[in-house]
């Protein structure tokens, strides 16, 4: 079978967004099919057997993840739509909702019916206006025309959409911090247990979902799970939105299956690193996931050959840096956004994110130490699982790869008085090398 | 704050089998086996927040260490507290924590009873590996009572579930995020409740700092007396604390049966009165001053000549004191007993379930238990009758507290109008003018004795004054020494002899000891077990 987009197919065309241009491509019949014909358990089953996994970053199977939501409840039980599309180098989530907005609203309405939910909230990021605004016309193009609201699509189901903007946070688009959010407080990372899934937004079962990962429902439905199974590898399947950034002559969001190769995805569809120059690293999976060397590339883009190569799919945001890049630069470009982004209630990543990015920056100009390599790595070791969310992880896994992987950058700012741009930018301080004991 | 059952569940710690209820968190069910993990954030009296991350352990239930203070010990769990992973998770964010701590223990009024400090002393690096520029946050003034030094702060968020959940008043909260986090007040919304200064004592560092403590003593220094709050009926437990002799600050002491780990700032700050000007702390008459050593001679010879006399007790007296009053009324024939009470405040109730009670007197029980329930009602308008109209000639009244105000208008009133008056009292003030005999009296953190508060409940109180030099003996001394004069009484006793003598001569005290009462009191309906047995100093 041929690959065919889901995500993808139309958004050049105009009005691509449009609820008649979604209908008339046979848009919200998988959704009309699961209100009416579908039993809510082999809804989840076929998602089980489909093997759909989350798209927001970890991977967990999402009929799993239903199956999880207990079925006797006396509680609301709500979905939680993660929007708060907030990895560096990832611009997935923002495409789907700017330019097939109904395709989410379908997938939600399918897995709300599959987990017997009855209001879903989106948490959409902040800077996301545009989408916002696309996504909001969309909802209420959808209650007008009976898809949402009171007897859903002519069945005898509710559903109430909601759709929540952030406040810019990364850390709200960890499921616990963004129900916090949600919620009104503070974003912060709740313990666990208990998980959402039992006990999530205002005490209630709560299913979090990734835009990308409901998108996919509706077309698992349509071809059924055996078919939807066979796209990429077996154990994760399916079509997948790639963000290529960086150093490509043609960055963008490229709709292939998964398990594509990294270097077929740089060179052929981003059009290869640009300038002609060679290839120095790639962060595959969004800018928490650990660093490639050029020569780690030869690696296929899915959840477990990537982890097999060290790192993660993660969100699949593909960062690509060419031989000119200064790796100490690039390490102190990430602590800096994971120090200001770091919500501070855990102490390991409340102070190791601070204190990592205070070491690159010292490295960058000129006032770094040989040992500070070494130490670079033991902070990301006292950081690692440590934390109640990943965040400490995330900053900690590319740091220590970055230092590990790239050294000879690192020997040579320490010896060279910093990085090549600083010395550029302060020629003075050439020379100064290695006086720090 | 777990929720135990009786259901024991076996699981491992350190590589022993133990058991515990099932229900316990792994911090005290530890405790429980003389293991104490350490704690930040962690508070008996407060939600989990489990963020500062100290408490991690080794369990064969996962790859990564896991926080004690939240997970709950379960069946075939096994715990090692001091495993390499254990003690490397724990010195990791010991490390973490003080990067960015100032580190300026020598001038930190925490310093001392701090836990960053203790925990450093254990699990800290003894050099710091952080090379950097340390960050500045904030110091500022959070409410009257209350500054913040940001750069102390670990943001553990104790003090902000403390006004979420106790206080329910919700001043506090974290701004910023990262290592930027500091606790912080809305603007224009200062911290100010009544049980703010609790905040103070549960910082587990010198972030928070009490104004009204700032600089006055190291805490090493100061001498503490357990003893109980007397600044309400509630009876607060309390460590009096004292440096050369001078209270300098209340703190609570934990007792699950009264006021949990909490007290009021009325109480908290309420000791002023001790050293107040207008302290008595001579004995007077209208020819001049009396010796310590004549005082209790000439109210002997006060009573001996009094054809009928009349006692008004006050509701801050010990139970020891009341009996002796007791006594003394019970020997002269024509006595009458009565008690005033002061006016009543406002209770105030909290979210948490603290309450301070709108009586702003610690032993109005006790008074009752030992004079019968009309002390405070008829007995005590008969008093006031039979003083105005001179039928009695004689009236020695109790005017303690922090006696401002005397025995209240009314009865200072009736004491002026006296023919014969002894006052023993706290204050100067138009009620001691002109008296026959004044004496210096007690104010409750002096006393030496036993209260019963408001839920019927004995309580031990100790005299912070024994610690200073005193300068004039107590009433427990005086009137035992009157006593002996007018021969009720072969030798004096200490608190603890008069009140075996009451519990001897009263049923309701009957069986209770102040070693029975121990540290936390005792209900006064619930009679300790048999000398000897279990069940005295708790």
């Amino acid at each position: 079978m041929s690959f065919r987009k889901i995500f993808t197919q139309h958004i050049h065309e105009e009005k691509c967004h449009s609820l008649s241009f979604y209908q008339k491509n046979g848009g919200y019949e998988q959704a009309r099919k699961s209100l009416h014909d579908w039993q809510p358990d082999d809804l989840i089953e076929t998602v089980k057997a489909a093997n759909l996994r989350g798209r927001g970053g970890a991977g967990f199977p999402t009929g799993v993840k239903w199956g999880f939501v207990p079925k006797n409840t006396d509680k609301p039980k709500y979905l939680a739509v993660n929007a708060d599309e907030s990895e560096p180098g990832t611009f997935k989530d923002r495409l789907i909702m700017e330019k097939n907005p109904h395709l989410l609203l379908e997938g939600i309405i399918i897995s709300c019916k599959a987990v017997g939910i009855h209001h879903a909230y989106i948490y959409i990021r902040g800077e996301f206006v545009f989408a916002a605004n696309r996504l909001q016309n969309a909802i209420d193009r959808a209650y007008s025309e009976g898809i949402l609201g009171e007897n859903c699509l002519g069945s005898d189901f509710t559903l109430d959409v909601t759709l929540h903007r952030g406040a810019g946070a990364y850390i709200c688009g960890e499921e616990t911090g963004m129900l916090s959010s949600l919620e009104g407080d503070r974003g912060q990372p709740k313990l666990k247990p208990p998980f959402p899934a039992v006990e999530g937004l205002f005490g209630c079962p709560t299913v979090v979902n990734n835009v990308e990962t409901l998108a996919n429902l509706p077309y698992i439905l349509e071809i059924g799970a055996e078919a939807y199974g066979k796209i990429g590898p077996e154990k994760s399947p399916g079509p997948k939105l790639f963000c290529v950034s960086g150093h490509v002559e043609k960055p963008g969001v490229f709709e292939l299956p998964m398990g594509i190769s990294l270097r077929t995805l740089i060179d052929e569809h981003a059009g290869g690193v640009w300038k002609g120059r060679k290839l120095k690293a790639v962060i595959p999976g969004g800018s928490s996931a650990h660093v490639l060397r050029a020569d780690e590339c030869d690696v296929d883009m899915d959840i477990e050959s990537l982890a097999a190569a060290g790192t993660m799919l993660g969100s699949a945001g593909v960062i690509v840096m060419d031989e000119t890049t200064c790796m100490v630069d690039a390490l102190l470009n990430i602590m800096r956004f994971y120090h200001h982004e770091s919500c501070g209630q855990c102490t390991p990543c409340r102070e190791g994110t601070g204190w990592l990015e205070k070491i690159a920056h010292r490295i960058a100009i000129g006032e770094g130490r040989m040992e500070d390599m070494d130490l670079v790595t033991e902070v990301c070791d006292r950081m690692v699982g440590k934390t109640i969310c990943a965040l400490a992880d995330a900053a900690a896994f590319p740091a220590e790869s970055i230092v590990n992987k790239f050294r000879e950058d690192f020997v040579a700012a320490i010896e060279n008085g910093g990085s090549p741009a600083w010395i550029k930018r302060h020629p003075a301080s050439t020379g100064g090398a290695a006086t720090h004991v | 704050m777990s929720d135990t059952s009786n259901e024991l569940i076996s699981w491992n710690l350190n590589g022993e089998v133990v058991q515990n209820e099932s229900g316990m968190t792994i911090m005290e069910a530890a405790k429980a086996h003389g293991i104490e993990i350490p704690c930040f954030c962690y508070h008996p009296g407060l939600s989990i927040a489990g963020n500062c991350r100290i408490c991690m352990v080794e369990s064969n239930r996962s790859p990564k260490p896991i926080i004690s203070c939240s997970e709950r010990i379960a069946e075939g769990l096994e715990i090692q507290t001091d495993s390499e992973k254990a003690v490397d998770a724990r010195d990791s964010v010991m490390e973490f924590q003080l990067i960015n701590h100032p580190l300026d223990c020598p001038v930190c009024d925490k310093a001392g009873e701090c836990v960053l400090q203790d925990h450093s002393y254990e699990h800290g690096p003894d050099r710091s590996r952080f090379v950097e520029d340390k960050n500045i946050r904030h110091t500022k003034e959070l409410g009257p009572t209350i500054d913040i030094w940001g750069n102390r702060c670990i943001v553990c968020t104790r003090c902000v579930r403390f006004c979420d959940e106790i206080s329910g008043t919700s001043e506090l909260c974290v701004v910023e995020r990262g290592d930027r986090s500091v606790v912080d007040v809305f603007p224009g919304i200062p911290i100010d409740n009544a049980m703010a200064g609790n905040t103070v004592d549960i910082c587990p560092v010198g972030a928070l700092i009490s104004t009204d403590f700032k600089y006055e003593a190291r805490v090493w220094n100061m001498d503490r007396t357990t003893s109980v709050c007397g600044g309400c009926s509630r009876g607060c437990n309390v460590e009096v604390e004292a440096l050369d002799g001078f209270v300098k600050r209340l703190m609570p002491r934990e007792n699950l049966d009264v006021n949990d780990w909490w007290m009021c700032d009325h109480g908290r700050y309420g000791w002023r009165h001790l050293y107040a000007d207008s302290r008595q702390v001579t004995a007077q008459t209208t020819e001049g001053s009396v010796l310590p050593a004549e005082a209790s001679k000439a109210l002997q010879q006060t009573l001996e000549s009094s054809s009928s006399t009349g006692f008004l007790v006050d509701p801050f007296m010990t139970c020891e004191e009341l009996h002796l009053v007791k006594q003394l009324a019970d020997s002269m024939t024509g006595s009458r007993v009565a008690g005033w009470l002061p006016a009543d405040g406002t209770e105030e109730s909290f979210p948490g379930g603290f309450t301070i009670s709108a009586a702003k007197y610690p032993n109005r029980k006790g008074v009752e238990e030992i004079f019968g329930a009309d002390v405070f009602g008829s007995a005590a308008s008969t008093l006031l009758n039979d003083i105005t109209s001179g039928s009695v000639d004689t009236v020695v009244a109790f005017v303690g507290g922090h006696g401002f105000d005397g025995a209240g208008a009314e009865w200072n009133a009736a004491l002026s109008s006296a023919k014969n008056r002894v006052v023993f009292t706290t204050q100067q003030g138009a009620w001691s003018e002109g008296a026959h005999l004044v004496l210096p009296a007690t104010a409750p953190l002096e006393k030496e004795g036993v209260w019963i508060n408001e839920d019927n409940r004995a309580q031990r109180v100790r005299s912070c004054r024994s610690l200073t030099d005193q300068n004039f003996p107590s009433e427990l001394v005086i009137l035992q020494e009157v006593q002996a004069h007018m021969e009720l009484r072969s030798r004096s006793l200490s608190a603890a002899g008069v009140f075996r003598e009451l519990s001897e001569s009263s049923s309701a005290f009957e069986g209770h000891s102040h070693s029975s009462l121990g540290d936390h009191g005792t209900p006064l309906s619930q009679k300790p077990a048999a000398v000897g047995s279990e069940g005295g100093e708790s």
